[in-house]
């Protein structure tokens, strides 16, 4: 009997050790079961790329944040609704870029030239070529926030979210096609705006 | 020369094409300097994006997941109280009640057909049933009881009732002891407890589980 017991106990607490490991849908189980621990391994993991991503997408570092936040947040309130085979990080990302466009709705515009001189502010001050690069960073940022909504969101989920279209086109609920014609207008309108910036390769002839 | 391929540059450029439409692609590079350079460039501005990516920096990891923490704490819901989680926990919790109400049921009938026995045996002891007084307390192989309905209805009852009949008249015999009596008193008793205990420690753990979303790496 009572071998039979630790048997059970055993038993169980294999069990428990193969719901812990690394695998994410036996995070998102954990999760699920309202285990916070396993969540909080499931934003460590997803926060980096998830920020970038909301960054290039609103422009702004702290409303990034913020929308981050949301995110995850609503991702934890609506994770018993959350198919375990789908991809959370896709999910996380469609709810992201939700909550960054309702906060730009609600947001007064936030001026690129404040981020230019946070950046000249920050840190010693560095030989030309660091000046000249946050530039760059500043008009790669300024030209990305000219975009349209639709072309931006496409453009920052292949650029910084290394999403196939596929997937894309799941997040932003349009079809596969719509995903390549806004893909080729961003790209072809950053070519227009960054024109100085872009290395030139040398033009051959037919 | 065939039609220039710009428009499908991008496509190419991030591994989507697929089938003759990738061949028409590579075909066309093989021989156009114009969509080589075009690609050249198209590849250039998806480095310079790249590049700029690590410019930026936010909250660290550990402080992020520390003011989600705070957060999730201050809003104190589980993903299982919310409304898609609702009808797999209420299963749970009504599995959970049925035990208790299984065991409740189950001494209310032990205790019921024990007593209604006693009182049958008292009866025919008293001599209430007169003549059959004495064929029913001779039936040692039947309870008491099972002994009166027989004279009672005879063979007037439904064919069904015999064997379910025959069955408590075997549980009977089993429970007229008094150590049986105990034991299924006993037992009901005990496994009322551990219940209890189960879902005392069942509420604490999920009380101890709600109040903090510690951030220990998950192992």
């Amino acid at each position: 009997m009572i071998n039979g017991l630790k048997l059970f106990l055993e038993e169980g607490t294999t069990l428990l050790a193969t719901l812990s490991t690394d695998a994410e849908s036996d995070l998102v189980i954990l999760a699920q079961h309202g285990d916070r621990n396993a969540f909080g391994e499931l934003v460590r993991r997803h926060y980096p790329k998830t920020v970038q991503v909301v960054f290039r997408f609103c422009g702004d570092p702290v409303l990034a944040e913020d929308a981050t936040q949301e995110a995850f947040l609503r991702a934890w309130l609506n994770l018993a609704s959350f198919q375990v085979d789908s991809s959370l990080r896709n999910w996380v990302y469609r709810i992201a870029i939700n909550a960054a466009v309702d906060f730009l709705r609600h947001r007064p515009e936030v001026s690129i030239q404040d981020e230019i001189a946070v950046a000249e502010a920050d840190g010693t001050p560095g030989p030309e070529m660091i000046l000249i690069a946050k530039e760059r960073t500043a008009a790669i940022q300024q030209a990305i926030k000219s975009l349209p909504e639709a072309a931006r969101s496409v453009l920052v989920l292949r650029e910084y979210g290394d999403l196939s279209y596929r997937e894309i086109s799941e997040i932003l609920d349009i079809p596969f096609g719509t995903v390549m014609s806004r893909l080729n207008y961003a790209r072809t309108r950053l070519r227009q705006l960054l024109e100085g910036y872009l290395v030139r390769p040398e033009s051959m002839n037919e | 020369m065939n039609e220039h391929v710009t428009e499908w540059l991008g496509v190419y450029l991030d591994n989507e094409l697929r089938g003759p439409q990738l061949h028409r692609v590579e075909d066309h590079l093989a021989e156009c300097s114009t969509c080589r350079l075009e690609l050249d460039e198209l590849q250039n501005l998806s480095q310079m994006l790249a590049e700029s990516a690590s410019a930026e920096r936010f909250t660290p990891t550990e402080r992020f997941v520390s003011n989600l923490a705070l957060r999730i704490n201050a809003s104190s819901l589980n993903p299982a109280e919310r409304p898609g989680g609702k009808t797999r926990i209420r299963a749970t919790e009504m599995a959970w009640w049925l035990i208790p109400a299984g065991l409740l049921v189950a001494w209310f009938f032990v205790q019921t057909y024990l007593t209604v026995s006693t009182w049958v045996s008292t009866a025919v002891t008293a001599g209430a049933f007169g003549s059959l007084a004495g064929v029913l307390q001779g039936g040692s192989s039947h309870s008491v009881w099972f002994t009166a309905v027989l004279i009672l209805f005879g063979n007037g009852l439904p064919g069904h009732a015999g064997p379910f009949l025959n069955a408590l008249d075997d549980i009977s015999i089993f429970g007229s002891q008094i150590t049986a009596q105990l034991v299924l008193r006993v037992g009901i008793g005990l496994l009322y407890w551990a219940w209890l205990a189960a879902w005392w420690r069942r509420r604490r753990q999920s009380t101890s589980k709600s109040e903090g979303f510690n951030l220990l790496p998950h192992t």
